[in-house]
């Protein structure tokens, strides 16, 4: 309020008082006033820079009594006088003002004159009456004051008073004037004067700021004409001089500015009401803009009473549920209800008869099909599951997804096959067929079985030519196998064999010598992992050309001594580590007969398989195997087995040995099959036959001993052999035999670097690619390929080297980025979340339908604004907010803010109770 | 005593015949000792009542009839079905699965048959993927569903300038064109109502009080005269002169009759009209903001703060004692009405075109830019904008905001409509046809689900506020289903596969290339300023935050 400047000062008490009050009727009248009061000021201005030196002549001669009127009166014709006298007015004035007391004083007194004076020129036209009161009201304002609990309370308070009479008591006192004059018959002049000597006096009691004035003249008056006064006086001038530096009035820029300042303030403090609203909807889960309709029924029968039909449809149906005579019917019974509800017989009749039909057609259906079912007719039966297959077929002729699935079934038997043996006449009833022999059967079941055992060779064969791949790759190996070890066996022996064994695993051992000396497997770790490997190897090899050793003395021996013995004698089938034995049992079986069944077959297949990946596969040519089964050979058999014995007896006391066992009474069978279809078993059996002299020999060593027995005899013949004390390392390497944590790691290491930074593929040889015919197979692959090479290589150990888990001998880190979970992730955290918990908190629970019950489902699917389409929503209305009140009950609309208190309207509540209860 | 478990459907159809259902006693101490050796003793006494598919557990003994029947597990979860003892015949109890008929019968063949789930969550660990997938498809879903365009409405021969929403009816929008034209539409069936003749030059502003009953125009004729009209609309019967309709539909839209009212003439040009909310007054801006009420002809009051032209001019509808204005001295002025003067200033370094307040929250305004952004401000402190909204490429010539507050649409001088969050930088919506020109103006409709641009090319386009919305009744579980998926998409919005679906937009191609170049240049700004700043004295390059870099000054 300080933009009112020196020009008006007593408004800031006022204007304070009435802020506290924010009576913005009264701020606006107010407003006016200063306005006024600027204009006055302005007027006022160049009077008050008027000459004092005038003021003063004119003020020489005045009486005390007359001042205030004088005063007044030159005050309102200021604006006629010259310069100089105005001057000499304003002079006199403020030195008045100066010589009471402070400036706040001075101020108001000034506030005070300028009132008076507006107010006097009014009076004088006669309006004063009118005009009066509205000032004083303005300026006065007695309520204010006694809010302001200002210490000038009683004054104020006295001044309200006195002015009431000064105006209100005017008529008062111009009756008393009159009656005054009729009772002295004295001129109304005197007691007038006496009157506005009296209004002064009232003023100096009252208000000390107009009061002072007068009453500093009052104090100088007197002592007109003595000696000190004009020293007095000019002392006086002086002060006032001093104090009365009246301000410029703002230039308009200024003064607007100011305005403006005012006026945004208060804009700003409006809009800042609205704070907790807009906070509460911008926090609120969901905003409501539905209008809540109130149709006016509650429920569907309050509806239905209110209708009126009104098309012709509705009227005809209003006309038939209205018909008086159902009505009455409805009421008292039903007897006459179902008078009214004729049905004629026909139809009635046509209905039944319809369902009857019907039902008819469809029993016969049914037994339609019962009897298609019971037919026994085998032929009958064929034709359909031949028209059948034809419908299949033709149908599978036209779809290809068809054809496929086809294929897979058929796939899909013949695996089967392979896997039950169902048509190898292992079925019960071929086995007693087989039991009795062929020829003792009809044709028929001759015929039947070897239906079978075509149909078995036909779905076998069709393996072999639909597996192009594998299977035939298999079996060519099987072939070579074959084709080398026969000759082997023909030819040099098994010793032979064995040198060649043991030159190969001297070789093994020198290839593993050489170390790396650059690329991946320089590496530190890779260093370690593929010394410790090849640590492993050595003892495995040196143990490996040891049993060579021995088993070739072995042989020599026997070669020398009982070459014959050998020849007929059956070895034992062992497997697992006793491999290194078998190429010396190899020459023992060479003349053993065999004796087999089919049966039989299948699990020397099996045996194979497991004995597959063994670098001394038994050699046994197929032409030995036609040697009968002579007895000679079971005879010496036993000699063999001793002989078997002893090598086993010699071997390391690390080797273990698994043995096959057989029940004695399925092999004496076998033999008498062997017996029976000899010629049959050799065409059939021929080309796996090189691994059955194992098992044969085997089941003639069980045939004399019990197998038991002979088992725990090979077992503690090996522990019980050498035994030395071992030494702390090989102690706990054996304690932790089966867990090496640090090879492992290294080799999971090896793997993720494979996986991540993958090993450049070696250069393979394409003939007559990237180079002129015949000039490649000179020179080697061209020069390109190999640098080519060479750069991957370089690149990868660079790539190696780079790594942070380069150097660090426990760690993996993995550099790799997982493409797929990189769509589930964020790259960066979500703009409202502070931290990674809260977000995934906030995505934890599932809100599907599924996931929850059907009431907090739509709750927690709420969407942040819930509006209906067709319902304007209007601009946000004023309501009192607390801003302290939780945000749950923001969920009202902010349409309708009533809608908390009809909340209890009948047909919502029961739908809640109804959901409720679900 | 002979419990039976089985589907109790399949028992009642059993012929149910007491004379035969008496238990062999060897069978029955068969079972007794292993119950479940139906095979062993089926064959010895094939001949019973028991067909095959039926479970028979044979108990000797008449203390077993309480055995508890071991159900699976969804059928223990459903609380409604119970198991109960049903006399076969007067010696023995037959235990069944029972439901109540309360429970599970529909009062409506409309009606959903109830399910029961278990909502154990260790039933369903599956739970994320399957959101998240279904976040996935839903957004795609959007996508294939998002076709805004509703329809253009053509009648006026030259561009749209302004735009007019009734406040009091959802149907109802006015538009102006450049030559004098003012039109009334119904939206409902695309297709003018009547026309407002009068006006001999462009149309400038445009807007209708809150009743809906006086429509104020302004503009600039083309003799320098302008021309401030009222129309009302005023119930009754009788037809002026002025009034032209256009089809049936017309007289059962309006049995309004529309009066010149009043014609105020004057020298000044008029760039803007806005009428305040809830009463009688409404503002022109043009040299200076003139404040006029319905009944009289001379303005209540005016202000002027400087001397340039004042080209727009918003009320508060929150506060409707305020209101905003933007001249072409780049600046936006705030007004006080109470105070009968203006409050503050602000100058940016582009012109603003258009306001808006936010109707929501009445301290914040959006002012739609020159420069192809729009700055949201808070009233009260209007050193920084609370928002910088950019996307347009080129100036935003209009802005409205929705009436829920949440997010308001910019026409641009681009040829595109944006849709933007209230506090969202980037634009979550992009509307353009091939054939919509510069758009002059946009307004949201008064219940927030439709848009209406008018554009340079005469036409009114009528668009939706959310492209994929499903318009017409919906039925509740087909909003349940929405609102599910929404919030599954909103839940998953920031993974990268759907925030990429969500955010992709076929642009046309200059919009797309101006894009990227404007992209370019803030870019290589950016890195020379940060250059700059790296190769001079450290602290004497200041970077200004984006909010405030736009603003010159406020002025007090």
């Amino acid at each position: 309020m300080c933009k009112e400047g020196g020009g008006f000062i007593t408004q800031p008490v006022l204007v304070s008082a009435a802020a506290e009050a924010r009576n913005s009727r009264r701020r606006r009248r107010r407003r006016r006033a200063r306005r006024r009061a600027r204009s006055q000021e302005k007027e006022m201005k160049p009077r008050a820079a008027g000459a004092p030196a005038q003021l003063k002549r004119k003020n020489m001669g005045w009486k005390k009594r007359k001042m205030g009127r004088d005063e007044k009166k030159m005050r309102w014709t200021g604006p006629r006088l010259p310069s100089a006298l105005r001057k000499e007015l304003d002079a006199h004035k403020g030195g008045a003002g100066g010589s009471d007391d402070g400036s706040g004083s001075d101020a108001e007194e000034r506030g005070d004159m300028y009132e008076y004076e507006e107010g006097l020129p009014e009076e004088d036209t006669g309006k004063n009456r009118r005009f009066d009161p509205v000032e004083n009201l303005e300026y006065e304002l007695p309520d204010d004051f006694k809010d302001e609990n200002l210490p000038s309370d009683e004054e104020a308070g006295s001044d309200a008073d006195g002015s009431d009479r000064s105006e209100g008591g005017g008529e008062d006192e111009d009756r008393h004037l009159r009656m005054l004059q009729g009772i002295t018959g004295m001129p109304g002049q005197a007691f007038q004067d006496k009157r506005k000597k009296e209004t002064v006096f009232t003023d100096v009691n009252g208000a000390d700021g107009g009061a002072t004035d007068i009453s500093i003249q009052d104090l100088l008056d007197p002592l007109h004409g003595m000696p000190g006064y004009s020293s007095l006086r000019k002392k006086l001038n002086q002060l006032e001089k001093k104090s009365s530096a009246v301000q410029a009035p703002l230039p308009k820029v200024e003064r607007e500015r100011l305005e403006r300042k005012v006026a945004y303030e208060h804009s700003k403090k409006d809009m800042t009401n609205w704070e907790p609203l807009v906070k509460r909807n911008r926090e609120a889960p969901t905003i409501y803009f539905e209008e809540d309709k109130d149709i006016g029924f509650s429920t569907v029968g309050a509806i239905a009473s209110e209708f009126q039909p009104r098309t012709e449809f509705e009227k005809k149906m209003a006309l038939l549920v209205g018909n008086p005579e159902i009505l009455e019917a409805h009421q008292k019974d039903g007897s006459r209800l179902l008078e009214l509800n004729k049905i004629s017989v026909e139809d009635v009749k046509d209905r039944q008869n319809r369902l009857a039909k019907m039902r008819s057609l469809l029993f016969r259906h049914e037994m339609k099909a019962k009897h298609i079912k019971k037919i026994k007719s085998k032929t009958y039966h064929r034709m359909m599951k031949k028209s059948k297959l034809k419908a299949t077929s033709a149908e599978i002729e036209m779809d290809p997804e068809a054809i496929r699935e086809q294929a897979m079934k058929q796939e899909f038997k013949r695996a089967e096959e392979r896997m039950t043996l169902k048509h190898k006449n292992s079925s019960k009833w071929a086995k007693r067929i087989m039991k009795r022999g062929l020829n003792a059967q009809d044709e028929g079941s001759r015929a039947a079985i070897a239906e079978q055992l075509q149909q078995h060779a036909l779905l076998t064969r069709k393996i072999n030519s639909m597996k192009d791949t594998s299977s035939s790759e298999d079996s060519s190996d099987d072939d070579e196998d074959d084709d080398e070890l026969p000759d082997e066996a023909l030819s040099g022996g098994a010793s032979k064999l064995l040198t060649r064994a043991k030159e190969k695993t001297l070789k093994v051992i020198e290839e593993e010598d050489e170390m790396p000396k650059s690329g991946v497997l320089s590496l530190p770790f890779m260093v370690r992992g593929l010394k410790k490997k090849n640590e492993a190897l050595l003892e495995e090899s040196r143990v490996a050309i040891q049993e060579y050793d021995s088993s070739l003395r072995q042989l020599d021996n026997g070669n020398k001594t009982s070459t014959s013995e050998l020849c007929a004698s059956g070895g034992r089938k062992v497997f697992g580590a006793t491999r290194k034995e078998t190429p010396g049992n190899v020459d023992k079986v060479e003349s053993d007969d065999i004796g087999n069944s089919s049966d039989s077959e299948a699990e020397f297949n099996i045996e194979k398989s497991a004995q597959a990946g063994d670098k001394e596969s038994s050699p046994i040519p197929g032409a030995q195997l036609h040697s009968g089964l002579s007895k000679k050979a079971l005879v010496e058999n036993k000699n063999a087995f001793e002989n078997f014995d002893d090598i086993n007896r010699e071997t390391g006391p690390k080797t273990t040995y698994d043995v096959a066992i057989f029940v004695s009474d399925s092999f004496k069978k076998i033999d008498t099959k062997n017996k029976v279809d000899d010629t049959r078993r050799n065409s059939v059996t021929a080309p796996e036959d090189h691994s059955l002299h194992q098992d044969l020999a085997a089941v003639h060593d069980s045939d004399m001993d019990s197998d038991e027995e002979m088992v725990d005899g090979f077992l503690s013949s090996g522990a019980k052999l050498k035994y030395e004390l071992p030494s702390q390392a090989d102690l706990v390497r054996s304690a932790f035999a089966g867990d090496d944590v640090e090879g492992e790691f290294e080799k999971q290491k090896m793997e993720v670097l494979d996986e991540e930074v993958p090993e450049p593929e070696k250069p393979v040889l394409l003939p007559g690619w990237g180079e002129w015919t015949n000039v490649q197979q000179k020179k080697g692959l061209p020069k390109w390929i190999l640098n080519e090479h060479e750069d991957a290589k370089r690149k990868r150990e660079e790539a190696l080297k780079k790594r942070k888990d380069a150097h660090l001998k426990h760690v993996i880190i993995s550099e790799k980025i997982d493409k797929k979970a990189d769509k589930l992730l964020t790259k960066t955290l979500p703009f409202p979340f502070t931290s990674k918990e809260v977000f995934e908190q906030s995505i934890r629970m599932p809100i599907g339908p599924e996931y929850n019950p059907a009431i907090s489902h739509s709750a927690l699917n709420r969407p942040a604004v819930v509006k209906r389409p067709g319902t304007i929503i209007k601009p946000i209305q004023f309501e009192e907010v607390d801003p302290h009140e939780k945000s749950s009950d923001v969920k009202q609309s902010r349409q309708n803010p009533k809608r908390n208190k009809a909340g209890g309207k009948p047909g919502k509540a029961s739908f809640k109770g109804k959901k409720a209860k679900v | 005593m002979v419990l039976i478990r089985s589907n109790p459907f399949r028992f009642n159809r059993m012929p149910c015949r007491p004379g035969r259902v008496e238990p062999c006693p060897e069978r029955a101490a068969d079972a007794a000792a292993a119950p479940r050796t139906r095979a062993r003793c089926a064959p010895r006494c094939s001949k019973t009542l028991f067909s095959p598919p039926i479970r028979v557990v044979l108990l000797g003994g008449g203390s077993l009839s309480s055995v508890p029947a071991p159900l699976p597990a969804t059928h223990r979860r459903a609380q409604s079905t119970s198991s109960c003892d049903v006399t076969v015949s007067g010696s023995m109890k037959v235990k069944v699965i029972s439901r109540s008929t309360e429970e599970f019968t529909r009062e409506r063949s409309q009606d959903l048959q109830r399910t029961f789930r278990n909502y154990d969550p260790a039933l369903r660990p599956q739970e994320k993927a399957v959101e998240y997938t279904r976040a996935l498809n839903a957004a795609k879903l959007d996508k294939i569903f998002a076709r805004p365009f509703i329809g253009a409405m053509d009648g006026h021969v030259d561009g749209i300038s302004c735009m007019a929403k009734n406040p009091n009816h959802l149907k109802g929008i006015f538009s102006a064109s450049m030559d004098g034209d003012v039109r009334l539409w119904d939206l409902a069936s695309r297709r003018t109502v009547c026309q407002f003749p009068g006006h001999q030059g462009a149309v400038r502003g445009l807007t209708a009080s809150t009743d809906g009953d006086i429509l104020v125009s302004c503009g600039t004729d083309c003799t320098d005269f302008v021309h401030l009209s009222h129309w009302q609309f005023m119930h009754g019967s009788m037809l002026s002169g002025t009034f032209q309709s256009f089809g049936e539909r017309v007289f059962i839209i309006s049995c309004h009759v529309i009066i010149l009212l009043n014609l105020i003439l004057s020298v000044k040009d008029y760039r803007a009209v806005d009428h305040q909310w809830n009463s009688n007054l409404f503002a022109t801006a043009g040299a200076q903001v003139d404040i006029w009420d319905h009944n009289r002809s001379e303005p209540v009051s005016s202000f002027e703060w400087g001397k340039d032209t004042v080209i727009s001019v918003r009320f508060n509808p929150g506060e409707p004692n305020l209101l905003t204005t933007s001249a072409s001295d780049r600046s936006i002025t705030l007004y006080d009405l109470r105070m009968s003067s203006p409050a503050r200033k602000l100058i940016m370094k582009t012109k603003t075109n258009a306001i808006a307040w936010n109707p929501m929250e009445p301290m914040n305004f959006t002012a739609a830019n020159e420069d192809s952004n729009c700055y949201s401000y808070d009233a009260r402190k209007l050193d920084e904008a609370k928002c910088v909204h950019q996307d347009h490429v080129s100036a935003v010539m209009d802005i409205d905001y929705s009436p829920t507050g949440r997010e308001f649409v910019t026409g641009s001088y681009d040829r595109t409509v944006r849709i933007f969050p209230y506090n969202g930088g980037r634009s979550r919506e992009i509307y353009h046809t091939k054939r919509m020109q510069r758009v002059f103006c946009v307004k949201y409709s008064c219940d927030g689900t439709y848009i209406i641009s008018g554009s340079d090319d005469t036409n009114l386009r009528l668009w939706k506020a959310k492209a994929s919305e499903q318009l017409g009744v919906i039925l509740p579980r087909e909003r349940k289903k929405q609102e599910y998926l929404d919030a599954v998409k909103e839940r998953y919005k920031h993974l990268p596969e759907v925030k990429r679906i969500v955010r992709h937009r076929h642009l046309p191609k200059p919009i797309y290339k101006a894009a990227t170049m404007r992209r370019t240049m803030i870019e290589t700004e950016r890195k020379k300023e940060k250059r700059r700043k790296a190769h001079s004295a450290p602290g004497s390059i200041t970077t200004q935050p984006f909010r405030k870099r736009r603003i010159i000054k406020e002025v007090e």
